[in-house]
C-alpha cells in the first residue's frame, strides 16, 4: 500500500455523526466545569485582595458581587464547584472498580446532575437564610 | 490532536436518491437508508446516497438491508461482512449514530431513515470499509499471546476453574473496533493511545493466571498516553455489541498499576 494512496484517503465522520449520550456529555461537562473553576477562583482572589486593601476597594468589589451579573456569576461558580466535586467522587468510585455496569453508569450520571442542582440551590438558600439579606 | 472538523477532502456532500418509491406505494413497506459513499477511483469527496429497501422482500437486520441494496439496486456498494451472526466482527459500522454490528442490529430498533457511516475517525478505503491497519498494529503491540518462562508442560498449561472465570468478559472480544472508534480519546490521540479494544485485550493476558510476564506487560502500559488517555467517557462500554465492558477492564488495569507500586 503506497503512502500516496493513504494520504488521499478521507477521514470518516466522527463528532459530526456520533449520537450525543448522557455519559459522554457528563465527561465534557466535567471538563468545562473544571476549567470554569479557574475563572471562579480568580473572582475569589479578587475579593480576598480587596479585603486586604481596605474599605474602599472592598466596597467596589462588594458592589460588583451584589449586582445581578455578579450574583449570576457566583451562582454559576457554586454550581461548577459542586458539579465538579460530585464528578470527582464519581471518578473516585470508578477508581475502586465499582459502578461500571450499564445501569450504574446512567444512575451515577443522573445522581451527579440532580445532586449538583439540589446542592447549589441548598447552598444559596442557606446562604441567604444566614445572611438575612436580599 | 483534537480537531473537531473534518479535513477538506473528507467533508461529506449530498449524494443522490437511487430508488424513491412511488407516491402511491404501500405505507411502511419501504425503509429509507442513507449511506456514506466514497469512491477512491474518482477522487471526489465522500457523499451520502439515499436508498429505499423493500421490507416485504428483506430480512430484519441492518446487514440484510445492505445486502438487499447491493443485490437489487447498487452493486458497487462496498462493505465488509462474513458470519452474519455477531462472531466475526467484520460488519462493524456506525448505524443510527452509534457503533455496532450491522448483522446483530434490528432495523426496527432505529426510528425513521437509517444513517450508516464507516467506523468514526478512520481512514476510508471505500464506502463503509475503513483502514484498520493501525488498530491491528496496536493489537500486535500488546503481544496478545501466552508468554511463559517455565518449561512447557507435557500436556496443557493447567488453570483452575476460578482463574479461568477471571477471563470471562474479556476473552469474548471479537476485535470489531466498535469501542475504540467510539472513543473521543482514541479519535484525538489514536496514534499514541491504545484505545479500549486493545486495552481490554491487554487486560485479558495480564489477568491470565498462566501468563508469566504480567510485570513486563504492565510496564509497557505505564505511559501517559498508551493507558492513561482513558478518561472514562464510557462510549466504549455503551457501544460494545458483545455486551463487554472495556471501561471496566481499563479501570482494572489502572488499579493493578497502583496495587503493584
Amino acid at each position: 500500500m503506497s503512502n500516496e494512496l493513504e494520504a488521499g484517503r478521507p477521514l470518516s465522520p466522527h463528532l459530526q455523526i456520533y449520537r450525543p449520550m448522557l455519559t459522554m456529555m457528563m465527561s465534557i461537562a466535567h471538563r468545562i466545569s473544571g476549567a470554569s473553576l479557574a475563572v471562579g477562583f480568580a473572582l475569589l482572589t479578587w475579593w480576598l485582595v480587596a479585603i486586604s486593601m481596605g474599605p474602599e476597594a472592598y466596597a467596589c468589589v462588594a458592589a460588583f458581587f451584589g449586582s445581578l451579573i455578579g450574583r449570576a456569576l457566583l451562582l454559576l461558580f457554586t454550581w461548577a464547584l459542586i458539579h465538579h466535586m460530585l464528578g470527582g467522587i464519581r471518578h473516585l468510585i470508578w477508581d475502586t472498580g465499582a459502578g461500571f455496569s450499564r445501569t450504574s453508569i446512567e444512575v451515577l450520571a443522573w445522581a451527579t446532575i440532580t445532586g449538583s442542582i439540589v446542592l447549589t440551590i441548598l447552598v444559596w438558600v442557606v446562604g441567604y437564610g444566614i445572611m438575612g439579606v436580599s | 490532536m483534537v480537531e473537531f472538523t473534518l479535513p477538506k477532502n473528507s467533508k461529506v456532500t449530498k449524494g443522490k436518491s437511487w430508488n424513491p418509491p412511488a407516491k402511491n406505494a404501500e405505507p411502511g413497506r419501504w425503509r429509507e437508508y442513507r449511506l456514506y459513499r466514497y469512491d477512491p477511483d474518482t477522487g471526489e469527496n465522500p457523499r451520502v446516497d439515499t436508498y429505499w429497501v423493500d421490507m416485504s422482500d428483506c430480512g430484519p437486520m441492518v446487514l440484510d438491508a445492505l445486502i438487499w441494496i447491493k443485490n437489487n439496486i447498487d452493486p458497487t456498494l462496498t462493505f465488509r461482512r462474513s458470519c452474519r451472526e455477531g462472531v466475526c466482527g467484520s460488519c462493524s459500522m456506525n448505524v443510527d449514530g452509534t457503533n455496532t454490528l450491522a448483522c446483530t442490529m434490528h432495523a426496527e430498533d432505529a426510528k425513521g431513515a437509517i444513517a450508516i457511516y464507516p467506523l468514526p475517525h478512520m481512514p476510508v478505503i471505500k464506502d463503509l470499509v475503513p483502514d484498520m491497519t493501525q488498530f491491528y498494529a496496536q493489537h500486535r503491540a500488546v503481544e496478545p499471546w501466552l508468554k511463559t518462562d517455565s518449561p512447557t508442560p507435557q500436556k496443557e498449561w493447567r488453570q483452575s476453574r476460578e482463574d479461568r472465570e477471571k477471563l470471562n468478559g474479556l476473552y469474548e472480544c471479537i476485535m470489531c473496533a466498535c469501542c475504540s472508534t467510539a472513543c473521543p480519546s482514541y479519535w484525538w490521540n489514536g496514534d499514541r493511545y491504545l484505545g479500549p479494544a486493545v486495552l481490554l485485550q491487554a487486560d485479558r493476558w495480564i489477568e491470565d493466571s498462566r501468563d508469566e510476564r504480567t510485570g513486563e506487560r504492565l510496564d509497557d502500559l505505564e505511559d501517559p498516553f498508551r493507558l492513561y488517555r482513558c478518561h472514562t467517557i464510557l462510549n466504549c462500554t455503551k457501544a460494545c455489541p458483545k455486551g463487554l465492558n472495556p471501561a471496566e477492564a481499563i479501570a482494572s488495569l489502572k488499579r493493578k498499576m497502583v496495587e503493584r507500586a
